[in-house]
């Protein structure tokens, strides 16, 4: 599995995501379950999934998946 | 076996409230992230036969509440582990007394950064890991000075209110998710501590429980082993006094 099918596994885990919804356009409350708690969720998971610690601005500023990516690429992540 | 096939991290291994909290952690099945200030050959000695003793598993992790990339690293420490975390229990804290006049700011942000501002940061890394399998359980020793006040005690009283303040908060927080956030107010309990207090000030807080002689440290961990179990599961947010009742 390459690392951008982790990341994106990851938000399919977290949010309990049917296969018809565009992960790549979410945002934060875009949907129902990437309220403040689904994001601490998803925020554990890719930590696990990368075996980082995010920095507590990085858990703000994640804002989208594709905010996320950005995000994620500072630890030294290839996405 | 309260806490058989549980991992805990606690914080303040080395002696007191924090040791005895280890100790019967091991003997109830937990395998523990024993977290302490700085490296103790004693210490290690001790966790090393208490493992053994205890066929569980005790590693030291250690870091200064002062220096807040510690606390960083310790964290990522526990969390290369991989091991899932089920408990936390924020035991280290430090004491400076003075009267309310006397307090200088100093004294008062380095209170803060050892009993408040650490413990909350550690408390964000390690419950992340919780969140991960939507469990556990996380107990925060505060002080009945938070809760009555103590002359000579500002900065202590207040910052242990602090996080008598952050418990319920989390309570709320994290409650949703699986995870139970309870607070301790210990009286006076037999630690370094409180052998430091004046004889005169140790004797006058004991006359005043209902029990009237000092606690100690392992009856204190019985309430920490009670609220890290099941026989807990429904309790979440609140502040027991383990104090021989002062009132």
């Amino acid at each position: 599995m390459t690392n951008i099918e982790k990341y994106t596994e990851c938000f399919v885990m977290a949010f309990e995501l049917q296969d018809d919804v565009n992960i790549e356009a979410l945002e934060y409350q875009s949907i129902a379950q990437w309220d403040s708690a689904g994001h601490m969720v998803l925020m554990a998971m890719l930590e696990d999934c990368f075996e980082i610690m995010l920095e507590t601005d990085d858990i703000i500023d994640f804002s989208s998946f594709e905010k996320g990516r950005e995000i994620i690429k500072k630890y030294e992540v290839d996405l | 076996m309260l806490l058989e096939g549980k991992t805990a991290v606690i914080t303040g291994c080395l002696q007191g409230i924090g040791r005895a909290a280890l100790e019967i952690f091991a003997e109830n099945g937990a395998d523990v992230f024993a977290c302490c200030q700085r490296e103790d050959e004693r210490f290690t000695r001790d966790i090393a036969n208490l493992s053994v003793t205890c066929g569980v598993s005790i590693t030291p992790v250690y870091f200064d509440l002062l220096d807040e990339e510690a606390v960083k690293n310790g964290a990522r420490f526990i969390q290369k582990s991989k091991k899932s975390v089920d408990i936390l229990v924020n035991v280290a804290g430090a004491n400076f007394d003075a009267l309310f006049h006397m307090v200088t700011m100093e004294q008062l942000k380095r209170t803060f950064t050892i009993n408040f501002f650490s413990q909350v940061l550690f408390t964000q890394y390690i419950t992340r890991l919780m969140l991960k399998h939507g469990s556990g359980s996380v107990i925060n020793i505060s002080s009945i000075a938070a809760l009555d006040g103590n002359p000579g005690q500002l900065s202590y009283a207040s910052s242990k209110a602090a996080i008598i303040a952050a418990t319920k908060t989390m309570s709320e927080e994290l409650g949703p998710k699986g995870i139970r956030v309870n607070a301790l107010a210990p009286g006076v309990i037999k630690t370094e501590m409180t052998d430091a207090m004046p004889d005169d000030v140790r004797s006058r807080m004991i006359s005043r429980s209902e029990l009237k002689r000092i606690g100690l440290p392992d009856e204190v961990a019985g309430v920490i082993l009670y609220l890290a179990s099941d026989l807990s599961k429904y309790v979440t947010g609140q502040v027991i006094r383990v104090d021989g009742g002062i009132g």
